[in-house]
């Protein structure tokens, strides 16, 4: 198995704190790995620097074996890594499938001018996350949490992604729709899809994951099967809150 | 793009209409007509860039002044041919646009609309004080070579330039790039994380909306024959474009020329009652009304009749 991601010697300082610290790990292509801690211990500011949104202080990037650390974010997404938000960012005037259209867009003006719209893609696409036939017109005023963490994913999967990585999929979805999610998840996973996973809905998560990475104060405590990383002391006393 | 024969039938009345009302109409209703063309373009630029990506620019009249000023110097200083003279203009402004662009990079919000404000007035204070010799200074320049004469061929003029304007705008936005401007305005960071150029689209936006100002403003100035720089870059006229962009409905393209002829018959027709600045007081008041209790404009409004009427219809059929 090649690695899809391979993260060296992150570093990332905001003035005097360091967000991410001398951090490294490989995510190898078609695993799911899930990287867990407590709040505050820099997992959205590793995924916001994967993106670019955030430039790292030192330390590279690499993606399917090509360092992307000079790349704008959209153009690390035309290369096969995207994200969702822990908090879903929809088009709010757009339907559920003109939200799902701008991920399939070509980042150029002229095809975006001379092509139509790929409404039978979009229709597959919104399916295949779990909407039904009588959501597509809907509004994302219109959806629930759960139905807008789909629609999220599945504007993500549109851009192409080959490497997933989702930030607290599970935050605020009932039961019904934590399962409805895990299927899409597991869906995806036997396509061949690379998943990198923030969730502190540990009993969620543990089914989708290979193993896990422990994070606190930016740098790496553990990392490793499931029950051996909540098994590790440093894990247990700095985020389970249990000696 | 996704057409119906609806709109191919709605757009040939259109345009037939307004192509007949010479027949019917006064020719001082033709001017006021003639005026409502020109703040239809001056409002559709301003939807193109605004309405659409969210950035508020209350510095139009600086892309418009560029526009009507390149074009009225060339002609009347340098005797450059008209037909040269609006190209050239159309080019200076979308270079404007590049320079009203570059804050857009960093800023966003009441920030970008404040700085876009700055440009307005620092080009009212540029025109007056930088060769005068040039630009007329504060009193500005008459006698600028005019396109046509009389109400009747004016009208013409406009009503063409502001068709072709409003017909290619909103071909264009009915395209995946009028879609993917609007998601700008909705989200930028989710258009970036879909993947797109946030940049480049912006870019286009403005030079697209500078194109329209640019035009809008060489063809006002060769209709009036005359141009100053205290009507120019003056905050009713800035405000009046935005008013019309949203009283019609921002975003729509079709909306703010909606907006246009409201706003400008609805002052005409106040003008006997209240000949001064009250009039203002009024549509202030109308728009905001209808910016209350319907924020998408005149254009919703219609549309919700439309679709009663359609409604009401089927129900007789139905019966």
């Amino acid at each position: 198995m090649t690695s899809s991601l391979k993260i060296s010697n992150l570093v990332k300082k905001f003035g005097g704190l360091v967000a991410t610290d001398n951090l490294s790990f490989v995510v190898k292509e078609g695993q799911s790995v899930g990287l867990i801690g407590p709040n505050g211990a820099g997992k959205t500011t590793v995924f916001a620097q994967i993106m670019g949104e955030h430039r790292q202080t030192s330390g590279s990037i690499e993606l399917f074996g090509r360092e992307i650390s000079n790349d704008t974010t959209p153009e690390r997404i035309r290369r096969g890594v995207s994200r969702t938000y822990q908090v879903p960012r929809p088009f709010s005037d757009m339907s559920v499938l003109e939200n799902i259209r701008v991920g399939l867009m070509p980042n150029n003006l002229w095809q975006m001018i001379a092509s139509k719209p790929r409404r039978e893609k979009e229709t597959e696409l919104a399916l295949s996350v779990g909407f039904l036939e009588s959501d597509l017109e809907k509004t994302p005023g219109e959806l629930s949490m759960g139905d807008l963490r789909k629609l999220e994913m599945a504007r993500t999967i549109a851009t192409g992604t080959k490497v997933m990585l989702l930030d607290e999929v599970f935050a605020g979805l009932t039961v019904a729709e934590i399962a409805q999610i895990t299927q899409v998840i597991q869906k995806m996973r036997k396509d061949g899809m690379t998943f990198l996973i923030v969730s502190h809905d540990l009993k969620a998560l543990e089914p989708l994951i290979d193993h896990v990475i422990a994070i606190n104060h930016g740098s790496k405590i553990a990392e490793g099967g499931f029950n051996e990383v909540m098994n590790d002391a440093d894990v247990r006393s700095s985020y389970l809150g249990v000696v | 793009m996704n057409l119906r024969w609806t709109h191919v039938v709605m757009w040939l009345a259109f345009v037939a209409l307004m192509f007949a009302i010479p027949e019917f109409v006064s020719k001082g209703t033709l001017r006021t007509l003639i005026f409502a063309n020109f703040l239809a373009i001056f409002a559709i630029s301003w939807d193109v860039l605004s309405g659409r990506t969210g950035y508020i620019s209350f510095g139009h009249p600086f892309l418009i002044g560029i526009g009507a000023y390149t074009s009225a110097i060339l002609t009347k200083r340098f005797d450059v041919p008209i037909e040269f003279a609006i190209p050239a203009a159309v080019v200076m402004t979308m270079i404007g646009g590049i320079i009203v662009f570059l804050p857009a990079l960093r800023i966003k919000g009441s920030y970008f609309a404040l700085v876009t404000l700055a440009f307005m007035e620092l080009m009212y204070q540029l025109v007056q004080v930088i060769r005068p010799d040039l630009t007329g200074g504060t009193r500005g320049m008459s006698g600028v070579q005019t396109l046509t004469r009389g109400a009747v061929n004016g009208y013409y003029l406009s009503v063409s330039l502001m068709l072709a304007v409003a017909l290619s705008m909103w071909l264009l936005m009915r395209t995946q790039l009028g879609t993917a401007l609007s998601a700008v305005g909705m989200n930028e960071e989710s258009v970036r994380g879909s993947g797109l150029s946030t940049t480049k689209l912006k870019l286009f936006a403005f030079l697209t909306s500078a194109f329209v100002a640019g035009l809008g403003g060489a063809f006002y100035v060769h209709y009036l024959g005359s141009i100053a720089p205290r009507a120019l870059f003056d905050i009713n006229f800035l405000f009046t474009i935005i008013v019309a962009a949203l009283i019609g409905g921002a975003s729509t393209i079709i909306g703010p020329v909606i907006g246009a002829f409201f706003l400008t018959f609805l002052l005409e027709y106040l003008r006997p009652y209240l000949p001064g600045a009250e009039r203002y007081f009024i549509y202030g008041l109308i728009a905001l009304l209808l910016y209350m209790y319907e924020p998408k404009g005149l254009i919703a409004l219609i549309d919700k009749g439309w679709q009663r009427l359609r409604g009401a219809a089927d129900r007789k059929e139905t019966v």
